[in-house]
């Protein structure tokens, strides 16, 4: 049986940091009659906003973890998922917008679309999920809402159209005027909860009137029977122009807008009204999973709760119960004591507690249909792992999971804080793929690796809070690498003989560049001068090498080895005198390749009132950055620069004391890049301390 | 690259490379003003505080040509700023690199970006609404950058001038500042068709400024072809008139 499930909207909310998402949430958590209480993101009540469900979240007044939630509205199902608005936990928001059929866009009425949205856009692009816009804080000095609309078109090549028209801005804000039903919408009550609807009043009726029409205009594109009912100047109902912007919408060919104040409590409902007749249900979006008996051909799952079982693990989360896996069904159903397969090991597993999440709180169900997000209990599996019913061997296509730029040492205090940290590790690595841990073997630190500064330090902060670990951390270590420039021929013998049987080999060929791969391994041996069975412990040897470069110890990559002859001894030489001579000749022939260090770049684009454009380009250029450009906004300036990620550190803080605060930047890694050559020693130099004081 | 008289071995009436000068010769990339074929010896075409255009039809190559004129530039060490008033600063920087990877088109991958990495610090954007650009704040963006001594332009592009809406004085501003800071300008100038050309071939919305261009370039396409004609500067004569810019690549052919 197929069933059809209209009704449903799995929905994510996205934007720029401090552009109101956690608020909104809160709002429709509210209105929706899931929470009975208003809290702020930044409670002075001491509680907090209910998404924010972690202790630092509500400290920093930013969402890290995105809880996804579920509510109802008018008869509707919807899944929330809130995402974190910071470009360091991007990978929170990816994963997010996997797992979504469709979204809203929040954008803020006075800051309009800022770098962050636009980040955010280019990745509901990537996963081709359907979105309406809300522009929030029309409250707010500055609000102009149609400004924000035309960035929309200009900036994200949206076609944004209005679907409302404020009634006053700024301190004036009352409520908006729905262009659909011609009706003035107020909001009255201590939160807002009753909609008033009322005339349009006599002063916005012309403007009203013009809105609609580029509204209907917009929409008839989609629908011939608008464009019919338009000709003929009679019978263009709500729902005429409903269903029409909903097929514009779903087909990402139109983006329509709602506007409101989250904080002041005016025009959520309305939105609410949006994401049911405008954004898609699950069978409305096609998803796709990898066939693994069939070449990972690609197959389309069919939104059927009676075919097999095929569920996305997006989030972990370690509650007080154990390991709390978010999923989403997107065929079958996940029933309480079912059996399901990990597709990743092949392990089975049995379902036990399902529920549905209302950020930290949860409901018990008996089962998860596919199109529903909810959690499994018990289950021990990664962020990303597909399960299926047996017998199904399909595996949801991986997610693009960027590379660590910065790392950073932790050590702990106590024996107590090391269990702790062991644990918080472990979990945080399953929960976060860009987040990874490893012990440096020369050191026997314990190494950190992620994103950004700040990715870093909100991992420290959780281990100390969450898990009571008492972490210090050192200085964060940029992931320098090194690499080759030319080629360098080498012809390397290695012999012992110190009692017993001896060893002996020897490698001769060449290394060189290579630009599109970190190790390419060539054998040009012919006529056995290697044996066919020391081959393999020659590359060996030679990868072993590219860990760690011979003089600063970074990794090294993009090198080419060609080994074309050598020698072996038929009593003395082994896999392990091929594996030390390979490492010997890498050695031998590497410096004098020309190394040289590359370093991480990031881009990063501040987005500053003009008055400031100088000073935050000086300050990019004091910290080695190029800039690329600048783009003048009326007010607001755009810089778009390359800075490598080791001039970064408490960039944040300079840049809010050098603009009064009214600056904000973000950051992503561009590329890898030569360091210049004073930098090159310095870092020679300070690599050498380091392996003194390690020694 | 043969400054080495060692590597000459005159017996074989050959000159033999030494693996370093083949290095070099692979290190240095050359590319030639696109518009120095119409008879110009500088490479600069334009002296200081000079103007210079290239006038078009809307989507012809006027962008393309002029990102080749700085290219040059960015390739002899000369500073380029792009002031774009029609795109964002990401969509400029794809004309640049479009063009530097079809100029660069013989050299390895890795190679490319090597010679990318060298002259990218050469090229500043900046983009303006056009309503909002004028010759006062493009000198208040250029003194924030130059004070600090972060980009000093030797040549500057502007792409997307409205030159039938501004008038006289504006240019003449612009001129000003071109002969304060030593700087040479080059304009797209975008011509319609519907606005009928003097005998010159200049379309009767520029006739009011001509005097302070220097170089006057046209590109007009027939069939699947874009010619360059010089309408004023060097090799106005048109049997000289022999450039083509190829259509696929938007780079400088030979002409027939």
């Amino acid at each position: 049986m197929k069933i059809d499930n209209p009704k449903i909207r799995n929905i994510g909310i996205s934007a720029h940091i401090d552009s109101g998402k956690t608020t909104l949430t809160e709002r429709i958590l509210y209105y929706t009659k899931r929470i009975h209480a208003i809290h702020d993101v930044k409670g002075k009540d001491g509680v907090g906003a209910t998404m924010d469900s972690m202790e630092l979240e509500k400290e920093r007044g930013i969402t890290i973890a995105s809880a996804a939630t579920y509510c109802e509205w008018k008869g509707y199902e919807v899944n929330i998922i809130d995402t974190p608005g910071h470009v360091d936990f991007t990978i929170e928001v990816e994963r997010s917008l996997r797992v979504l059929d469709g979204a809203i866009l929040v954008l803020c009425a006075v800051g309009g679309v800022q770098s962050q949205s636009i980040t955010v856009d280019r990745q509901m692009k990537r996963y081709k999920v359907p979105c309406i816009a809300f522009i929030n804080k029309c409250d707010r000095s500055g609000a102009n809402p149609f400004r924000v609309i035309s960035q929309l078109k200009t900036k994200l090549g949206h076609n944004a159209v209005a679907m409302q028209i404020p009634i006053g801005l700024e301190n004036e804000a009352e409520g908006v005027v729905d262009l659909v039903s011609m009706k003035a919408l107020y909001f009255d009550g201590d939160n807002g909860e009753i909609v008033r609807e009322v005339e349009i009043p006599q002063n916005l009726l012309e403007e009203a009137k013009a809105k609609r029409e580029e509204l209907i205009d917009a929409a008839s594109v989609f629908s011939d029977e608008l464009t019919d009912a338009i000709l003929n100047e009679s019978g263009i109902t709500s729902e005429l122009i409903y269903e029409a912007l909903r097929k514009g919408t779903l087909q990402r060919k139109i983006t329509p807008v709602y506007m409101g104040s989250a904080y002041k409590n005016k025009a959520i409902q309305p939105m609410l009204d949006g994401v049911n007749y405008l954004l898609p249900c699950p069978s409305d979006v096609e998803n796709v999973a990898m066939d693994m008996d069939n070449n990972e051909e690609l197959v389309v799952l069919d939104n059927d709760p009676e075919k097999p079982i095929v569920a996305l693990a997006f989030k972990l989360e370690d509650g007080q119960y154990g390991q709390l896996t978010y999923v989403r069904v997107y065929q079958g159903t996940v029933a309480k004591g079912s059996t399901i397969v990990n597709i990743r090991n092949g392990k089975k597993v049995k379902v036990g507690r399902v529920v549905r999440m209302h950020a930290d709180q949860m409901e018990d169900v008996e089962s998860l249909q596919s199109g529903y997000i909810g959690a499994l209990f018990g289950i021990e599996c990664s962020s990303g792992d597909t399960f299926t019913s047996q017998g199904t061997n399909v595996t949801m296509i991986s997610m693009y999971v960027p590379k660590p730029v910065i790392s950073a040492a932790i050590t702990t205090k106590d024996n107590k804080s090391q269990m702790a940290m062991a644990k918080a590790l472990n979990r945080f690595c399953k929960e976060d793929p860009t987040f990874k841990t490893f012990v440096d073997p020369e050191t026997n630190e314990t190494i950190i690796e992620g994103m950004g500064e700040l990715h870093l330090d909100i991992y420290v902060e959780r281990m100390r809070r969450e898990y009571g670990a008492e972490v210090t951390t050192g200085n964060p270590r940029v992931a320098y690498r090194e690499t080759i420039t030319q080629r360098a021929d080498f012809n390397y013998t290695h012999k012992k003989q110190t009692g017993g049987s001896g060893q002996f080999a020897r490698i001769a060929g060449f290394i060189e560049p290579v630009s599109d791969a970190d190790f390419v391994f060539e054998n040009k041996i012919f006529g056995g001068a290697i044996p066919t069975q020391f081959i393999s412990a020659c590359e060996k040897g030679f990868k072993q090498s590219m860990a760690k470069g011979p003089k600063l110890e970074f990794p090294i990559t993009g090198v080419k080895v060609l080994i074309n002859d050598g020698a072996s001894h038929a009593v003395d030489s082994s896999d392990m005198a091929f594996q030390a001579c390979a490492r010997g000749a890498f050695k031998d022939a590497y410096l004098r390749a020309k190394p040289v260090i590359h370093e991480p770049i990031m881009k990063v684009v501040v987005e500053t009132p003009t008055e400031f454009q100088g000073p935050v380009m000086g300050l990019l250029n004091q910290r080695r950055g190029m800039i690329i450009g600048s783009q003048d906004e009326d007010v607001m300036c755009v810089i778009e620069s390359q800075v490598p990620l080791a001039e970064m550190f408490g960039f944040s803080t300079i840049l809010r004391s050098a603009t009064q605060g009214k600056a904000q930047f973000t950051m992503e890694f561009a590329i890898y890049r030569q360091v210049p050559q004073s930098i090159a020693e310095k870092i020679t130099l300070e690599a050498a301390e380091n392996k003194k004081s390690a020694a | 690259m043969l400054t080495n008289s060692s590597s000459l071995k005159r017996e074989d009436n050959v000159i033999h490379l030494t693996y370093k000068d083949i290095v070099m010769i692979k290190k240095e990339m050359i590319y030639r003003n696109p518009l120095i074929k119409l008879g110009y010896e500088n490479e600069d075409i334009l002296q200081n505080g000079g103007f210079g255009a290239v006038l078009a039809h809307a989507g012809v190559g006027k962008t393309a040509l002029l990102v080749q004129v700085a290219l040059n530039a960015m390739l002899r060490e000369q500073p380029v700023l792009h002031v774009s008033l029609n795109d964002a600063v990401s969509k400029v920087d794809v004309w640049y690199q479009e063009l530097f990877h079809n100029i660069a088109a013989n050299y390895d991958a890795a190679e490319i970006q090597d010679h990318w990495d060298k002259i990218q610090p050469y090229r500043f954007i900046m983009t303006f609404k056009v309503e909002g650009f004028s010759a006062p704040k493009l000198e208040e963006r250029l003194t924030d950058l130059m004070e600090q001594n972060i980009f000093k332009p030797h040549t500057v592009i502007i792409d997307g001038f409205k030159f039938d809406e501004a008038g006289r004085g504006p240019l003449e501003q612009l001129k000003e500042l071109a002969r304060k800071y030593s700087m040479r300008i080059w304009f797209t100038v975008h011509t319609h068709r519907h606005i009928p050309q003097q005998e010159n071939g200049l379309p009767l919305s520029f006739l009011h400024v001509t005097d302070l261009f220097d170089v006057i370039v046209q590109l007009a396409a027939k069939g699947d072809e874009v010619y360059i004609k010089s309408l004023k500067g060097k090799s106005t004569d048109s049997a000289l008139n022999d450039l083509l810019l190829d259509p696929a690549t938007m780079l400088i052919k030979d002409g027939k």
